[in-house]
C-alpha cells in the first residue's frame, strides 16, 4: 500500500502506509520538518496518526501551501493550501530576526544549512578552520565530526537540515583518566587564547567563535579515545576500530574547503551512523547501545544534570529584575545575626537576595551554575556602586567547588553562607559539594543558613522532596554542627512545607 | 481474565526471581552498578589531580595577589 495523507488539522497529520519511509513536511515550498512514517507516528485504527513538532506548534497560525514529499523518492503525497488556526496571513517560520528556521536533527527549531547562502556559511567555515588551527597548536589532530564529516564525505557539502557544526579529536592517551586530564588542558589552553568554553562532559565541550559581524556561534568538540580495539567518542560511538583507520590523519572538502579527516572516513561514519549513512536521512535519531551510553556516562558525565533546564528557565528573564523584596531566609538571617558583613549566596538564581542583602550594605558574592541568571541585577549593583560580585559555581564539578572554596577560604574572617532552594534543586552529589564548599568558606566561622521543600504544596520544575533529617545526617557527616532546625509553611502556601537547617562547623 | 493473567505472570516473576536465574539477574545488576562506580572515579581523580598540579604550589603561597591570580586563571579554564 503506498503512503498517502488522508488528512490535515490543527493538531498533525493522519496518514496510511504499511511501509516505513522518511517524510519532509514543506511550508510554501521550504522544508521545514522531517520524520519516519512509522518510527514517529502513532496507529490510529488502520492508519497512523502524527502531532506536529512541538517547536513548530506556535507558527501554526495562518495560511501555507502545505507539502509532505517522500525524502527520498521526491514524490509528492500532499500539496494543497491549507489554514491553521484563526489567523489570515502567510505562515512565516522565521526568527525574530525574520531568518527562516526549520526543524534540525536535534528536534530544534534552528536557522538550517539549506536557507544559508555562501556569505553566510563562510563565517561558519572560517571558525571550523580557526578552532582546527587554535586544537592543532596545543597538539590535538582534530577533524571534523558527525553530521559535519558527513556532508563532507557524502555530500561535500554541509547537510542541509544541518544546523551546527561538530569537531571530533581521538586521544593518543588510552585510558578515560588520562584523556579527561588531556581535555582538561586543552580547555585552559583554548580559554588562554581567548575562547569562552562551556564542558558538556569530560571530554567535550563547545568552544565560541566570535564571526566577523560580531555574532557568536559555538563549535562542539567531542574528544574520544582507542581501548582495547574500540573507539569511544563522546556523544555516541562506541565500536570495535583501528588506529590506522584514524591515524595518520587524510582530508576532506568541505563547501570548497579542504579540512582534515580520519585516514578512512567511511569506517568513522560508519561507526557515527552505521551502514546506512550514505543514505540522506534527515530524522536521523541516534541509537546507541545502552553498553556505550553506559560507558561514556559512567566515565565522562554528570557534570551538568539539570543545567540545561535552569537556561532554559532563566533564559527570557535574564534582562528583567527579579522581585527586590527578600525572602523570608534573608530576613531570618538578618533576625538572627543582623546585616552580616559578608554574604556568600549560593545559588543565587536571578539574584534577588543577593541584590538586597548588598544594598544593606553587606559585601556579597552571589554564586549560581548560570551566572547570567542574574544579569539585570549586575547591571543594577554595578550602577549603584554596589558590593557585589557574581561568579559560577558549579557542585557537579569538583574542580569548580574546590577552586571557589579555596578562594574563600584564603580570604580570612567569618562569613554568612545562605542557600535558598539549592539543597532542593541539586542531585545527592551537588548537595555533599555544597556542604563541602560551605565548610571551606566557613573555615574562620560563620554560619550556613539553607532553605528546601520538604514535601506538600504543588510539584515546581526542577525541585525536588528533601527530608530534613537528610540534610542533617549529610551536613553532620561533613563535620558540621546543626545549630538550628525547623519546617514551616511556606507564607501563603499551607500545606507547603519548608525546611530550614543553619549549620556551622567548629573553627 | 486480565486478573488472572497478572496473577499469573506474578506468580512466574516470583518463581523466576528465586530460581537461579533470578539469583544471576540480581547479581548482573549489582555489577552494572559497581562498574558504573568504578567508572566514575576516573572522572573524579582527573579532577582532584588537575586541581592539585595547578592550584596546590600557587596555594602554599603567602602570597595573596599570586592566589589569587592562579585560582582566577584556574576558575576562567573551567
Amino acid at each position: 500500500m503506498p503512503v498517502s495523507v488522508l488528512s490535515v488539522d490543527d493538531a498533525g497529520l493522519t496518514l496510511s502506509s504499511a511501509d516505513e519511509v522518511i517524510l519532509d513536511v514543506l511550508f510554501d515550498g521550504r522544508r521545514i520538518w522531517s520524520f519516519w512514517l512509522l518510527r514517529d507516528s502513532r496507529p490510529k485504527g488502520s492508519n497512523r496518526r502524527i502531532a506536529w513538532a512541538a517547536s513548530l506548534e506556535k507558527f501554526l497560525d495562518g495560511q501555507t501551501r502545505l507539502g509532505v514529499v517522500e525524502h527520498l523518492s521526491g514524490r509528492v503525497l500532499y500539496d494543497e493550501e491549507t489554514r491553521f488556526g484563526s489567523g489570515n496571513g502567510r505562515i512565516a517560520v522565521v526568527n525574530d530576526e525574520g531568518k527562516p528556521l526549520g526543524i534540525d536533527k536535534s528536534g530544534r527549531m534552528a536557522q538550517t544549512f539549506d536557507t544559508r547562502s555562501e556569505e553566510h556559511v563562510a563565517p561558519l567555515l572560517d571558525s571550523i578552520e580557526e578552532v582546527l588551527a587554535a586544537l592543532a597548536e596545543a597538539g590535538i589532530e582534530a577533524f571534523p565530526a558527525y553530521g559535519t564529516l558527513l556532508g563532507a564525505v557524502r555530500e561535500q557539502h554541509l547537510i542541509g537540515h544541518d544546523s551546527d557544526a561538530d569537531l571530533g579529536y581521538v586521544s593518543r592517551h588510552g585510558h578515560p583518566y588520562d584523556v579527561i586530564r588531556e581535555s582538561f588542558r586543552l580547555q585552559r589552553r583554548l580559554a588562554e587564547g581567548g575562547y569562552r568554553i562551556t564542558r558538556y562532559s569530560g571530554i567535550a565541550f563547545k568552544v565560541d567563535v566570535v564571526e566577523g559581524d560580531g555574532s557568536v556561534r559555538g563549535l562542539d568538540v567531542f574528544g574520544g579515545f582507542l581501548s582495547h580495539g574500540s573507539l569511544y567518542l563522546m556523544g555516541e560511538v562506541g565500536t570495535p576500530f583501528r588506529r590506522e583507520w584514524i591515524f595518520p590523519l587524510g582530508t576532506c572538502t568541505l563547501e570548497g574547503r579542504t579540512l582534515p579527516a580520519p585516514a578512512e572516513p567511511d569506517r568513522m561514519l560508519e561507526a557515527m551512523y552505521g551502514p546506512g549513512w550514505k543514505v540522506p536521512d534527515p530524522a536521523f535519531h541516534f541509537e546507541t547501545s545502552r553498553q556505550t551510553v553506559r560507558r561514556l556516562n559512567g566515565w565522562f558525565r554528570g557534570t551538568r544534570v539539570f543545567r540545561d533546564d535552569w537556561e532554559r528557565r532563566y533564559s527570557s528573564r535574564r534582562d528583567r529584575l527579579p522581585d527586590l523584596a527578600p525572602s523570608g531566609l534573608a530576613e531570618y538571617v538578618v533576625a538572627q545575626e543582623g546585616v552580616p558583613g559578608r554574604i556568600v549566596d549560593v545559588g543565587a538564581g536571578r539574584g534577588g537576595d543577593a541584590v538586597w542583602f548588598a544594598q544593606q550594605g553587606a559585601s556579597v558574592t552571589a554564586y549560581d551554575y548560570v551566572p547570567t541568571a542574574s544579569r539585570a541585577v549586575q547591571r543594577r549593583a554595578e550602577a549603584r556602586g554596589l558590593d557585589l560580585a557574581v561568579r559560577r559555581l558549579n557542585l557537579l564539578e569538583w574542580r569548580s567547588a574546590f577552586a571557589e572554596g579555596a578562594r574563600l577560604a584564603h580570604q580570612p574572617g567569618p562569613r554568612t553562607v545562605v542557600a535558598r532552594h539549592l539543597a532542593d534543586a541539586t542531585t545527592r552529589f551537588g548537595r555533599n559539594s555544597l556542604w563541602r564548599f560551605a565548610s571551606m568558606a566557613l573555615r574562620d566561622g560563620g554560619r550556613l543558613y539553607t532553605e528546601y521543600w520538604v514535601e506538600g504544596g504543588e510539584e515546581r520544575a526542577l525541585l525536588r522532596r528533601l527530608r530534613p533529617s537528610a540534610v542533617r545526617t549529610e551536613l553532620i557527616g561533613h563535620g558540621a554542627d546543626i545549630v538550628h532546625e525547623e519546617t514551616f509553611d511556606a507564607p501563603g502556601e499551607p500545606g507547603r512545607r519548608i525546611g530550614r537547617t543553619v549549620a556551622q562547623w567548629r573553627t | 481474565m486480565a486478573d488472572v493473567r497478572a496473577r499469573i505472570r506474578g506468580v512466574a516473576r516470583r518463581a523466576v526471581e528465586r530460581s537461579p536465574l533470578g539469583e544471576l539477574a540480581r547479581r548482573v545488576a549489582a555489577l552494572e552498578s559497581e562498574i558504573e562506580e568504578l567508572r566514575q572515579q576516573n572522572l573524579r581523580l582527573a579532577e582532584i589531580a588537575d586541581v592539585v598540579q595547578e592550584l596546590l604550589v600557587p596555594l602554599s603561597s603567602r602570597d595573596q595577589a599570586k592566589v589569587d591570580a592562579a585560582i582566577e586563571k584556574f576558575s576562567k579554564g573551567l
